[in-house]
């Protein structure tokens, strides 16, 4: 959540609201659990770690509002984020795309190729571990799982590469 | 009502979906219907001419011949005999000249005015007369004689007075010599002794006449002359009933070869109306009627050309009078009926059988069925060249197609075998009518005729075995595309490919080719035999052993087409194709 | 040294509006004793690659060269002895003769190259044991899994000492189980030096490369190295943390 609030701020300083907007947008209805508070803890959390900085901007007829940027360590954090291979939840990953597309920091189908890199050399090991099992034990079973789950993200990925293939 | 309808439908329509299949079917099974009408018609009318003169010319129900008068005056006496004319006296000589040409005759002294039997019917000029003679007609057409022209018997210049038909003599040249009838007179000044005394007989009971003919030294009856007045006639009938055997034979196989050739589709298709909701027996009538519609048709077309081709194919002989187009009796039309239904039914019925029963999953699923296994020939394969090994497998991998080729191909080689141990007899025959008894240049309308009749069936036998052997070639190319992309694909060459396919089918050739000659023979024997003749005959042996080489080149002919066409289809589409 | 050479390879099918690029300027080498997969979707043209470099299939245009020899202008002929030496070929549907056995299966493309009937079969018999089926020589494929056709296929596709083996979704028909089956076999030959091209749209079977390259359209995309791969598989597991 961290990262991905960093990732957004990145195109531009926005407000809490806005952020809350976007993430609702590329979420669809999985956004729709997505309370304004989350957002606000996890502004506030990232102005105690200096990676964002608010400032307050005054209103006509309403009370001011906070309008948050990235700082130089916010900066690093998010392009680390971005060269992060670690592979998660499809969510996150999504997120990624959208903020790093949306920002400009990345191209997502450049990033969706890494991550299909990685997750198939992890299907490398996986299967080099697969072959000499012996059939039929309680490791075959737990490898043939792993495997199932590499397939489908590697075809969720095969999805992703045509989606942004499609719109840069 | 509604299931009929869909049955008419379905089957209509898969009609037109395969236009030229059915049309070969049709042609199939037409050639045997045709020929089949054209045997019955023939046969049916064979006797016609003979009755027809018999009763225009007051014929004698026996004729006998004796060399002295008296012992026929006393035989007009015997018992059971109504009435007699003559005997007339008759002398032969073996110098009777119309303008160049020399033949021997018999000349048969008689009175100007007819008797009470044997009346010849003049269908020319007129009857004997004072230095006038008349030829009987079919002698007369050999010799090409017409009234008012010169004639020379025995020295003595005479004048052709008229042509006649008699039924008291079997017509030339079924009997030899051929006759002229003079007055007595004319008889006596050729200054020849007389030969022997004719006297024609009329009985109480005609149907008696071959007892009466047994018991009684020198007579012969009606009906055995009317055998040899219309031998041309029960010749031609029975070389068209042998072919109709045979093409109805090849005609089976032609349309099984059709059905099974497209049997994979058409399971397929079963599979679907079962699917639908049809029951087994109502998709064994569709398949059943599809093709009992065509034979249908097949009948029609059979029937109407038959008909119209009778005539040309059998003429009786010229010394009888003509009865016209013989007409078509509505039992030789169900006999005709019956054969095409039963060609195809018998085709069809097992594979309609088979496709109902299939389950339906299966039927879907698709391959129709599966290829025979024979270990011994792939064991044995192994051990041939490339092109040959592929060819036997592709061979014993549909045996019934092999077999079906094998009959095809055997039964018109038979047929063929047997046309030229015909031709060879009939040369022999025809060498042997060059004597002094046989008009020098006229052609034996007798031999003519079932010369001609063997070559329009032998050509419609070979023709619907070309047919065969370019179905069954396709049949097998079709089927065998997987197999021989896949081999391709495993290394064996275009080249390797097409002769193999091509070996799959000169194998059942060779043998086709190979058994064909003792077969023919035996038909040909089996014929004679039927038709009473004696002696060997006079079998060309030695072109025989030409038949199996003939086969071989001719079905590598017919089948080089589709053959190279499977050859050379690319691999990968059809190995995609699966 | 590269064993499988292929330079601006091209196939087009069509004409005019019409025209299909199925293969579009393709630069390809595999090395002796390589595993390579081409991955992508369906109709990506993988298929026609494959068949290209088989020679099952004519370029349009293009170098293909097989061990130093060029094999996109040979005749059919030619191409079919090519193929009986240096190319075996593995298919989807295992497209095994269904009325001969395992064994006769196997012997065939031997006896197609002309070899002695005594010969063929010691060879098959050899075969039919290194993929772990002796006991299964008799069998006709309808008696056998789809892992033993497979395997079977694959016994036949190495009888002629192919330079390389060529396989065409390979486990397309396959269950999991029968997949890793047949996924051991091609980890033994490459254990054995034979060099591999697979071409498939199951990443459990690419991942077993020691390259995986994308097509799309009709051209190579991406690729990604396996060869030096390998890590504690803990993270999977998700026991760390």
């Amino acid at each position: 959540m961290q990262d991905v609030v960093l990732a957004l701020l990145a195109k531009e300083p926005s407000h809490g609201y806005e952020l809350r907007a976007r993430l609702q947008e590329a979420l669809g209805p999985m956004g729709d659990a997505l309370n304004a508070g989350q957002v606000y803890v996890t502004l506030t959390r990232l102005e105690k770690a200096g990676l964002v900085t608010a400032e307050h901007v005054g209103q006509a007829h309403r009370p001011d509002r906070k309008v948050y940027a990235l700082t130089a360590d916010g900066r690093r954090r998010v392009d680390a984020w971005l060269a992060d291979l670690t592979w998660g939840k499809p969510s996150e990953f999504h997120l990624k795309l959208v903020a790093a597309a949306a920002a400009r920091l990345a191209d997502p189908v450049d990033l969706v190729e890494a991550q299909r890199r990685e997750l198939l050399r992890r299907l490398a090991d996986v299967q080099r571990a697969a072959l000499i099992e012996p059939d039929g034990s309680a490791a075959a079973l737990l490898i043939e799982g792993i495997t199932l789950r590499l397939e489908a993200d590697l075809r969720w990925l095969d999805a992703c590469a045509r989606h942004w293939d499609r719109k840069g | 009502m509604g299931v009929l309808t869909a049955v008419i439908r379905l089957a209509l329509r898969d009609l037109r979906r395969r236009r030229t299949e059915a049309l070969l079917l049709l042609i199939a099974i037409a050639a045997t219907t045709t020929t089949l009408t054209v045997g019955l018609t023939v046969g049916g009318a064979a006797d016609r001419p003979w009755d027809r003169t018999r009763a225009a010319t007051a014929a004698p129900d026996a004729v006998a011949t004796s060399a002295r008068s008296a012992d026929l005056t006393a035989l007009a006496n015997a018992p059971g005999v109504t009435g007699t004319a003559g005997p007339y006296p008759t002398v032969s000589v073996t110098d009777l000249r119309v303008r160049d040409v020399r033949v021997a005759a018999v000349v048969q002294g008689r009175d100007t005015a007819t008797g009470p039997v044997d009346r010849p019917v003049v269908t020319a000029g007129g009857w004997v007369r004072r230095g006038g003679v008349v030829v009987e007609r079919a002698f007369a057409h050999a010799l090409k004689a017409r009234p008012g022209d010169e004639i020379t018997i025995a020295g003595r210049r005479l004048r052709v007075a008229g042509v006649a038909i008699t039924a008291a003599r079997v017509p030339y040249p079924s009997s030899t010599p051929g006759l002229v009838w003079t007055t007595r007179a004319d008889l006596r000044l050729l200054g020849r002794p007389v030969t022997s005394h004719v006297m024609p007989i009329r009985l109480a009971d005609p149907s008696t006449a071959p007892a009466f003919a047994a018991a009684h030294r020198n007579v012969r009856s009606w009906q055995d002359m009317g055998a040899y007045a219309t031998a041309e006639l029960h010749l031609v009938n029975q070389a068209l009933l042998t072919g109709t055997w045979a093409l109805a034979l090849l005609a089976v196989a032609c349309v099984a070869v059709l059905v099974g050739g497209r049997l994979a589709d058409q399971i397929r298709r079963v599979g679907l109306l079962k699917a639908v909701g049809a029951t087994p027996r109502l998709v064994a009538v569709v398949l059943l009627a599809e093709h009992l519609l065509v034979a249908l048709a097949a009948a029609a077309v059979g029937l109407f050309a038959g008909w119209a081709a009778a005539p040309a194919l059998a003429r009786p002989s010229t010394g009888l009078l003509a009865t016209g187009r013989p007409d078509l009796t509505p039992g030789s039309a169900v006999i005709v009926v019956a054969v095409a239904l039963a060609v195809t039914g018998a085709a069809t019925l097992v594979p309609a059988v088979r496709g109902a029963r299939t389950s339906t999953v299966r039927a879907l699923a698709g391959p129709a069925r599966a290829p025979r296994r024979s270990p011994r020939l792939v064991a044995l394969s192994a051990r041939l060249p490339v092109p040959l090994l592929l060819g036997v497998r592709l061979a014993v991998r549909r045996p019934r197609r092999a077999v079906l080729a094998l009959v095809s191909l055997a039964i018109t080689g038979a047929m063929v075998v047997s046309a030229i141990a015909l031709n060879g007899d009939i040369t022999r025959k025809d060498a042997r009518t060059t004597g002094i008894m046989f008009v020098p240049g006229a052609p034996n309308p007798v031999t003519e005729q079932v010369d001609h009749v063997v070559f329009v069936i032998t050509f419609a036998l070979l023709a619907l075995a070309a047919v065969n052997a370019v179905l069954i070639a396709w049949a097998t190319s079709l089927d065998s595309r997987r197999p021989t992309a896949l081999a391709r694909a495993l290394g064996a060459t275009p080249g390797q490919v097409t002769a193999g396919l091509s070996a799959a089918q000169l194998f059942p050739a060779a043998l086709a080719g190979t058994l064909a000659i003792p077969l023919g023979l035996a038909v040909y024997a089996g014929a004679r035999a039927a038709g009473g003749a004696s002696g060997g005959g006079a079998i060309p042996y030695a072109w025989l052993p030409a038949v199996i080489p003939g086969t071989l080149v001719a079905v590598a002919l017919l089948t080089a087409l589709p053959v190279r066409m499977a050859g050379r289809r690319p691999v990968a589409e059809v190995l995609r194709a699966e | 040294m590269a064993i499988l050479r292929a330079c601006g390879l091209r196939k087009e099918y069509g004409r005019g509006t019409g025209l299909v690029r199925a293969v579009d300027h393709v630069d390809l080498d595999v090395e002796a004793g390589e595993t390579v997969a081409i991955v992508g979707p369906s109709g990506c043209g993988k298929s026609t690659l494959l068949h290209l470099l088989g020679g099952l299939e004519r370029p349009t245009g293009g170098e293909l060269r097989l061990a130093d020899r060029r094999i996109d202008r040979m005749s059919e002929t030619e191409l079919a002895r090519l193929r009986r030496q240096a190319i075996g070929f593995v298919f989807q549907a295992f497209q095994l003769v269904d009325e001969l056995t395992a064994l006769e299966n196997v012997e065939l493309p031997a006896l197609l190259a002309g070899a002695g009937p005594r010969v063929a079969r010691r060879r098959a018999v050899e075969l039919l044991e290194r993929v772990g089926l002796a006991d299964r020589a008799a069998h006709l494929p309808a008696a056998l899994s789809g892992g033993q056709r497979q395997r079977v296929a694959v016994a036949r596709a190495l009888v002629g000492r192919p330079y390389v083996v060529l396989a065409d979704e390979p486990t397309g028909n396959l269950d999991s189980a029968a997949t890793t089956e047949v996924l051991r076999l091609f980890a033994a030959l490459r254990a054995d030096g034979q060099t591999l091209l697979l071409v498939t749209h199951e990443s459990r079977v690419a991942a077993t490369a020691d390259r995986v390259i994308t097509m799309r359209d009709g051209a190579l995309v991406g690729q990604t190295n396996l060869a030096g791969a390998g890590g504690g598989l803990g993270a999977f597991a998700g026991l760390e943390g």
